[in-house]
């Protein structure tokens, strides 16, 4: 019953993942073109088609139509199911790759979302799975075994429970498995809401204390005492209460491949979340890459703002599904992949921001007027 | 009898009475505490526990009530009850009361001003069940009009079950005619029953006004005043559906289509049409679809605040207690005739009462009066006229001047730029520039500077990188995009600003200018005065405007943050040569990953080696100072920030010291506010310490009430300085402000015929509610509905906004296992059904109808429900039973034929159970390759030949797409909408009678008596069981007994008693017979005698009844002479 003029018309490779969220969020079917077009390999790669098969899987009546050549696909979105689903992620990207988009529709499905995803957990450029959840600091003390995958689960997760998603959130590392072979295994719970809270984080607070992971599979053991030690004396100036654990994996549960990362975690007095993460790189000593994670914690941590630079674009999405209230976030300025976001919002929701600059710093505050979308899809019966 | 009086009563003065008498007045005084305590522990506690109980009911949901406090929307009040009730005649007393003026006709919705916080929106509801179902989605306040002469009606039952299903608004009953009821105790008596019937409907107590007659054509002025003071302090709870969602009572349309494309078309063309009212619910945004119910989904081109046609006073005019009298004149009522203007659905008609009437060709009309009549002919605006015009500007201007509606409409509005690039890739700058009149302020300062350099490029290859500037200082702003005009302006500085900074004039720029001087209109006189106040007032440094950035320029956000990253002052113009020719240089051999970690983290940790720079962040942990300003200053500097540096890029000499005194200010200020913080803190830290804790507490409903208000304060706070477009784009239109929507390609039977009699609904609707769907609802057939509700009968839904025809499926949960289908709704009980259609929220009610025509007496609501699940595909199932027979049986093992037709619908059924029809199960286990289908099976006993052998198994079946939406917006007054029929209908239309299938019709059932072989149970078997296990005697004896086989002889004596005895008998019998004769005569003469005095009564009873036939022929004879003869009597006098 769409009308053609109803279909969200986007063009490029770029976004593809955000532009699947909103068109199945919205319920409006999407068209992307041009799709690399002028590649040597044009079309769309496997991870974008594992990526859309991943989505047929937790949906329920998606359509995609991808064109002879691949350069365009037509999207019908479906209803959200979630439930229990496996998927097998092709090794060109992480879990991270596919787990972004799934954290962001998860909370309005059908049923509460039990995902397993197969593959690559760390790598260099999606959030690894480690780094998305926050009470994990405290959990990751006392069972240090669950860590890597680790940004997500220890600083994506606590940004949804500033929305009002907390019970039976979950993401279990269940094994590592790093660059290139693979091997690792994630399994991500999520609960199902009617509607996400409206946010009002406009208060930075002072960094009170860092925490980190640093993990090691395949390679010797000491690889990750040597990380910390030498993010101990970037950091150790700044504030006493640093606790970095040291997290090896063994056996079955470490994958296929060698390789060691560091993921920082810095909390504020107002549970601001500042990440950074370094991951092994060939030729480069441990010490490098422990280092190189401090700083671009410390860089992180200049920036300001309630949000880091990794989330802003998940935060702001959240906000304007929101109730229909303001809802404020104080960030810095945005990325480039949050301004194809807000532009890309605006399309298909027709909301807009309003970036207002912060007297005496860097930051911007970020006010939309929620939409009040509210889970259709939930069943009362 | 006498009439002396009484003796008058004297109280006692003295003695126990007085006593008693006095004590009990002194017992009256005030409150007496005692009167009410608990005589005993036990009953206080049961006090206590009610009391709280009582308490609890008080308590609902916390709902967040969206309607703004100032400047609400009217209420609206929907006047409802079947034709000839007085619903005309109350809104215009209502009116009256209010304004003081008198309607003669009601058309459409009527607003006034009843308080200074109050406006009322008047809408008449004709009894049309569509008309009702709609009123009954907008109503805030129903007034429920009852005929007491004649009771309630069966239009008022189903006006009450609409409500009911869709959020029941308030209701308040009005019972009129009862002038017409003459004898006192007839009056109270339907008075006490009809409230009885009202407060079982609504609630017990709900409030019921009895109105006596009508005098002047109005009801009585008190009566109405206690209506209306009871209106006016009524307070409404928020309904959760229109707290979800946008929506307006349109009280005046207009049909924007050119008159030329109607005419071509012969009036069938799809129209462009504008509607007017006060929004409603929550914010209406832009770009959301809007639903008209009785039309369809439409696409809304534009909205327009519009300035309060009846606005509410405000505080400076209304000073006192009551509302001033000029205040309660206001009524808006454009499709009425207020004041003699009626606004008609293309023209506003003003009507003048003497000679000269519109359409009158007879009277020769004057100059005058034909050019005001051509006015009124006049059916394209201005803007078209311009829009159609060969005016040119200029002389030497190659371009025409042109209207860009779009620029005038919403000056912030995205607008293509595609059609922008072309509209100035093809003409000289300036006449563009020029061309384009409409645009606002911000332009006219860039005129006075005169820096109109305009893209001088190809055109099509790339987009506004091309399109930079040259000569300009200002790097930043040439990668902007002026998004307003028909073209770009490459280096406006205001458009970098927030709207009401402007920038002084530079001179060397002025120089340059060459229009500035002669051709300038007056409008640009003193431009530069006004730039230079606008900038003195706003003072403060400039800064990025990242809305604007990202939301009107047309950069892609790579080259955006490239561009402001890169601080470069002096605005080189060799960067601007690269960003002009661009290499296509390769997106292809450098993907760009979609990936969400930053690689630019990685690059800038060099600077971290330097101590200085690890000691500029300690004021951002816990354990640094707090906040040293120098410590900024350095954090600034070092890392370069792009805020600093594009304003240096921007910024000229003279604002150089401004920035410096500012930044002094600023530091006293931040000392200021440090100071305030702290004190802020300490305060706490004492209150936390030497406050009861327990006296903030607060329970669960309390507490959220508070988070709500408070939300909603911040809310308000949050926009208070904002101007009307940026609010607009950032929050949508609000509730309470009269919007004019304009909507396209509406079909044109709307527009034709349109009656403002049923109202005309525009609905937002939530993003979800645009799709398709399967919607599982729990439906509850209505209890009056008389006819049972079939599978697969269309039925009309009005849910949400929309009222549609669609085929349901009804089902019932089976064991949690399956959905099983039901044939027929079941009786008093809620079931399942699930049909095709638009989605709807969880939880939202509806009800059903099977026709929404006025051919039926009977109630017509025939189910009612709530939706519970949205989803793509259902799983509904019917029972499917498969036969077959046994053709061979081994011990357990039988082989069945008949159940299937090939080995291959075997091979799918392989491993499923079976059963007999005696309860003996099976299993299927393999295809046999001789009869086809036939399979080998194992059961838990021996089967017999004569079993039936079956397959319990599951069908599934879908509902059908079917959605047909019920336009009767499309269609005259009178014509009926007519959807899909039932069978039945089709075929008593048609004359077709049912087909019957010869399966199906009953036949004799033949059940041969079934022989059994008897049981034999060998003898040495027998021997061993028990007694009373052993095989009992079968057949009956067949050999004579004993006692038979002898014979009886009597003895001599007892022969002759035997004789005796028989003697005896044989008289009384005798006796009897003759006795029962003689009492038979008797019954006889009896009966004569009855059946003759029957025959005499009935004969009286005739008379009687023949007597009073007469009579009341006489009567009616002389009823239908007076109906008829009235004339005739008067003419006769």
């Amino acid at each position: 019953m769409s009308h053609s003029r109803d279909v969200l018309h986007f063009s490029g490779h770029e976004s593809l993942r955000h532009r699947l969220v909103l068109s199945i969020l919205s319920g409006k079917p999407l068209k992307i073109d041009k799709i690399r077009p002028d590649d040597k390999n044009p079309g769309l790669r496997d991870f974008e088609i594992s990526l859309l098969r991943l989505l047929e899987k937790v949906t329920n009546g998606t359509v995609f139509e991808i064109s002879l050549t691949g350069t365009a696909i037509l999207v019908r979105p479906g209803v959200i199911f979630g439930g229990a689903i496996t998927h097998d992620c092709p090794l060109s990207r992480s879990v991270g790759y596919f787990l972004e988009p799934l954290i962001m529709i998860a909370p309005f499905s059908k049923k509460p979302f039990n995902l397993t995803l197969k593959g690559i957990t760390t790598d260099d450029k999606d959030l690894s799975a480690s780094c998305l959840q926050l009470p994990l600091v405290h959990t990751v003390l006392l069972t240090p075994l669950c860590t890597q995958a680790d940004l997500i689960r220890t600083v994506t997760l606590p940004h949804l429970e500033l929305f009002g998603i907390s019970d039976g959130l979950e993401l279990r590392i269940k094994k590592r498995g790093s660059m290139p072979q693979g091997g690792g295994e994630v399994q991500f719970l999520c609960p199902v809401v009617k509607q996400l809270k409206i946010l009002n984080f406009v208060d930075p607070g002072k960094i009170k204390r860092i925490r980190g992971i640093a993990h090691a599979v395949r390679v010797s053991p000491q690889f990750s005492n040597r990380m910390i030690e030498a993010a101990r004396s970037v950091l150790n100036r700044y504030i006493p209460d640093i606790y970095l654990y040291s997290d090896v994996y063994k056996g079955e549960d470490s994958g296929k491949s060698p390789g060691y990362a560091l993921t920082l975690l810095a909390e504020s007095t107002t549970s601001v979340l500042h990440s950074a993460e370094a991951i092994s790189e060939a030729g480069v000593a441990p010490e490098d890459i422990a280092l190189r994670a401090s700083r671009a914690l410390l860089t992180e941590i200049r920036r300001g703002g309630c949000v880091d630079r990794k989330h802003q674009c998940l935060v702001l999405l959240y906000m304007v599904l929101g109730s229909e209230d303001v809802g404020r976030v104080l960030m810095s300025e945005p990325t480039e992949r949050t301004i194809q976001f807000l532009r890309d919002i605006k399309d298909v929701f027709g909301t807009s921001f309003k970036i207002t600059p912060v007297e005496d710093s860097t930051d911007l505050l970020y006010v939309c007027y929620g939409m009040g979308f509210i889970n259709v899809n939930r069943s009362l019966a | 009898m006498d009439d002396k009086p009484h003796k008058a009563h004297r109280a006692a003065q003295s003695g126990n009475k007085a006593d008693k008498k006095g004590k009990g007045k002194e017992k009256q005084h005030g409150f007496n505490e005692k009167a009410f305590a608990p005589k005993s522990g036990r009953r206080a506690e049961r006090q206590g526990r009610r009391a709280a109980e009582k308490d609890q009911t008080r308590l609902h949901v916390p709902l967040v009530d969206r309607t703004p406090d100032e400047q609400p929307p009217p209420v609206i009040v929907a006047i409802v009850g079947p034709p000839g009730v007085g619903k005309s005649t109350l809104i215009k007393s209502l009116v009256r009361r209010y304004t003081k003026q008198s309607l003669n006709e009601i058309r459409g919705p009527v607003t006034v001003v009843s308080g200074k916080k109050r406006r009322l929106t008047f809408i008449e509801c004709n009894n049309d069940l569509n008309s009702m179902i709609d009123v009954g989605k907008v109503a805030d306040l129903v007034l429920l009009m009852i005929d007491g002469s004649f009771g309630f009606e069966m239009e008022t039952f189903e006006f009450l079950n609409v409500l009911q299903a869709h959020g029941f608004p308030k209701v308040i009953g009005v019972l009129t005619h009862l002038d017409l009821i003459k004898k006192a105790a007839t009056l109270k008596d339907t008075k006490k029953a009809l409230k009885k019937r009202f407060w079982t409907e609504i609630y017990q107590g709900a409030k019921l006004f009895y109105f006596s007659g009508v005098l002047n054509g109005r009801y009585p002025d008190t009566e109405i005043m206690n209506l209306s003071r009871f209106i006016g302090v009524m307070k409404f709870r928020p309904l959760v559906f229109r707290n979800q969602h946008p929506y307006l009572l349109a009280d005046r349309l207009e049909d924007l289509t050119p008159r030329e494309e109607i005419r071509s078309s012969k009036g069938k063309c799809d129209r462009t049409v504008t509607v007017y009212g006060y929004l409603r619910g929550t914010n209406l945004r832009m770009g959301t679809k809007v639903h008209i119910p009785g039309v369809g989904d439409l696409d809304m081109k534009d909205v327009q605040v519009l300035g309060d046609p009846c606005p509410p006073p405000d505080a400076d005019s209304e000073k006192r207690r009551k509302l001033s009298e000029k205040k309660k004149l206001l009524v808006h009522a454009p499709m009425s005739d207020v004041g003699g203007v009626v606004y008609d659905k293309d023209a506003v008609w003003v009507n003048v009462p003497g000679n000269f009437t519109r359409g009158n060709t007879d009277v020769p009309q004057g100059e005058g009066e034909k050019m005001v009549m051509d006015l009124q002919d006049v059916d394209e605006t201005l803007e078209d006229v311009v829009a159609r015009s060969d005016i040119k500007l200029l002389g030497s201007s190659s371009k025409n001047l042109v209207v860009d509606p779009s620029s005038s409409r919403l000056p912030a509005a995205d607008i293509d730029d595609e059609e922008a690039e072309s509209d100035d890739g093809d003409d000289d700058s300036e006449a563009s520039y020029v061309s384009d009149i409409e645009d606002k302020t911000d332009e006219e300062d860039d005129l006075d500077q005169g820096k109109h350099i305009f893209g001088v490029h190809g055109g099509d290859t790339g987009r506004s990188t091309l399109r930079l500037g040259h000569r300009t200082t200002d790097k930043l702003s040439t990668m902007l995009e002026h998004q307003n005009g028909g073209i770009e302006y490459a280096d406006s500085d205001s458009d970098l600003e927030d709207g009401d900074i402007r920038i002084g004039p530079r001179d060397d720029v002025m120089g340059d200018d060459d229009l500035a001087a002669d051709d300038a209109p007056h409008w640009k006189t003193d431009l530069g005065g006004k730039a230079a106040r606008a900038f003195d007032s706003s003072g403060r440094k400039r800064r990025k405007d990242w809305t604007k950035l990202i939301y009107s320029s047309a950069l892609p956000p790579a080259q955006l943050l490239k561009k402001l990253t890169e601080d470069q002052p002096e605005g080189d113009p060799d960067e601007d040569e690269d960003e002009f020719f661009r290499m296509a240089k390769g997106q292809a051999d450098e993907e760009r990953m979609d990936m969400s970690k930053d690689p630019a983290l990685m690059e800038d940790s060099k600077e971290w080696q330097d101590d200085d720079m690890l000691d500029s962040i300690r004021h951002l942990f816990i354990t640094g100072e707090a906040e040293p300003q120098d410590g900024e200053r350095i954090e600034q500097g070092e890392d370069g920030s792009s805020r600093e540096g594009s304003e240096e890029g921007e910024s000229e000499a003279g604002d150089a010291d401004a920035d410096q005194s500012a930044g002094i200010r600023l530091t006293a200020d931040a000392r200021a506010q440090a100071l305030a913080s702290k004190k802020e803190a300490l305060k706490r830290k004492f209150d936390e310490q030497y406050d009861d804790p327990d006296a903030a507490k607060q329970d669960f409903y309390d507490e959220k009430k508070e988070e709500i208000a408070k939300q909603q304060t911040l809310n308000r706070a949050e926009f208070v300085g904002v101007d009307a477009d940026t609010r607009a784009l950032v929050e949508g239109h609000s509730p309470g402000s009269y919007v004019r929507i304009e909507l396209t390609s509406v079909p044109c039977e709307m527009v034709e015929h349109f009656d403002p009699r049923r109202p005309l609904i525009v609905g937002g609707l939530l993003p979800a509610e645009q799709q398709f769907g399967f919607v599982q609802v729990r439906i509850k057939r209505h209890r009056w509905y008389t006819r049972t509700l079939k599978t697969n009968d269309p039925l009309i839904f009005s849910l949400g906004w929309r009222r549609f025809q669609t085929v349901p499926i009804y089902s019932l949960d089976d064991h949690s296992i399956r959905m099983r289908m039901l044939k027929y709704t079941p009786e008093h009980m809620h079931c399942y059904a699930t049909f095709y259609g638009p989605i709807a929220l969880p939880n939202t009610g509806f009800c059903a109808f099977n026709s929404v025509g006025a051919d039926t007496a009977a109630f017509r609501v025939s189910a009612t429900g709530v939706v519970l699940d949205i989803d793509r595909s259902v799983k509904i199932v019917k029972k499917l039973k498969l036969t077959g027979a046994p053709y061979k049986i081994f011990k357990n093992t039988a082989f069945v034929k008949d159940m299937f037709n090939s080995a291959l619908e075997v091979a799918k059924f392989e491993g499923a159970n079976i059963k007999t029809v005696s309860g003996i199960r099976g299993q299927i286990k393999k295809a046999l390759p001789k009869p086809d289908g036939a399979f080998r099976a194992t059961f838990e006993d021996k089967v017999l030949m004569s079993d039936l052998i079956f397959l319990r198994a599951w069908y599934s079946i879908q509902p059908r797409r079917f959605y047909n939406p019920v336009t009767s917006l499309l269609l005259t007054n009178d014509t009926r909408w007519s959807g899909m029929r039932l069978t039945g209908q089709v075929r008593r239309e048609q004359g077709l009678s049912a087909p019957q299938s010869i399966n199906s019709t009953y036949k004799a059932v033949d059940r041969p008596a079934r022989r059994f072989n008897p049981l034999r149970v060998p003898r040495k078997l027998q021997s061993a069981l028990p007694y009373a296990s052993k095989p009992k005697l079968m057949k009956p004896q067949n050999r004579l007994t004993y006692m038979q086989k002898r014979a009886v002889v009597l003895e001599p004596e007892e022969k002759k008693a035997l004789a005796v005895i028989q003697q005896i008998r044989a008289i009384r019998k005798d006796q009897v017979s003759k006795r029962r004769e003689k009492q038979e005569e008797r019954k006889e003469v009896r009966r004569k005698k009855q059946e003759k005095d029957e025959g005499r009564l009935a004969e009286k009873r005739k008379e009687e009844r023949k007597e009073h036939m007469r009579l009341a022929g006489i009567k009616s004879k002389r009823e239908v002479e007076k109906e008829e003869g009235g004339s005739r009597k008067r003419q006769k006098t």
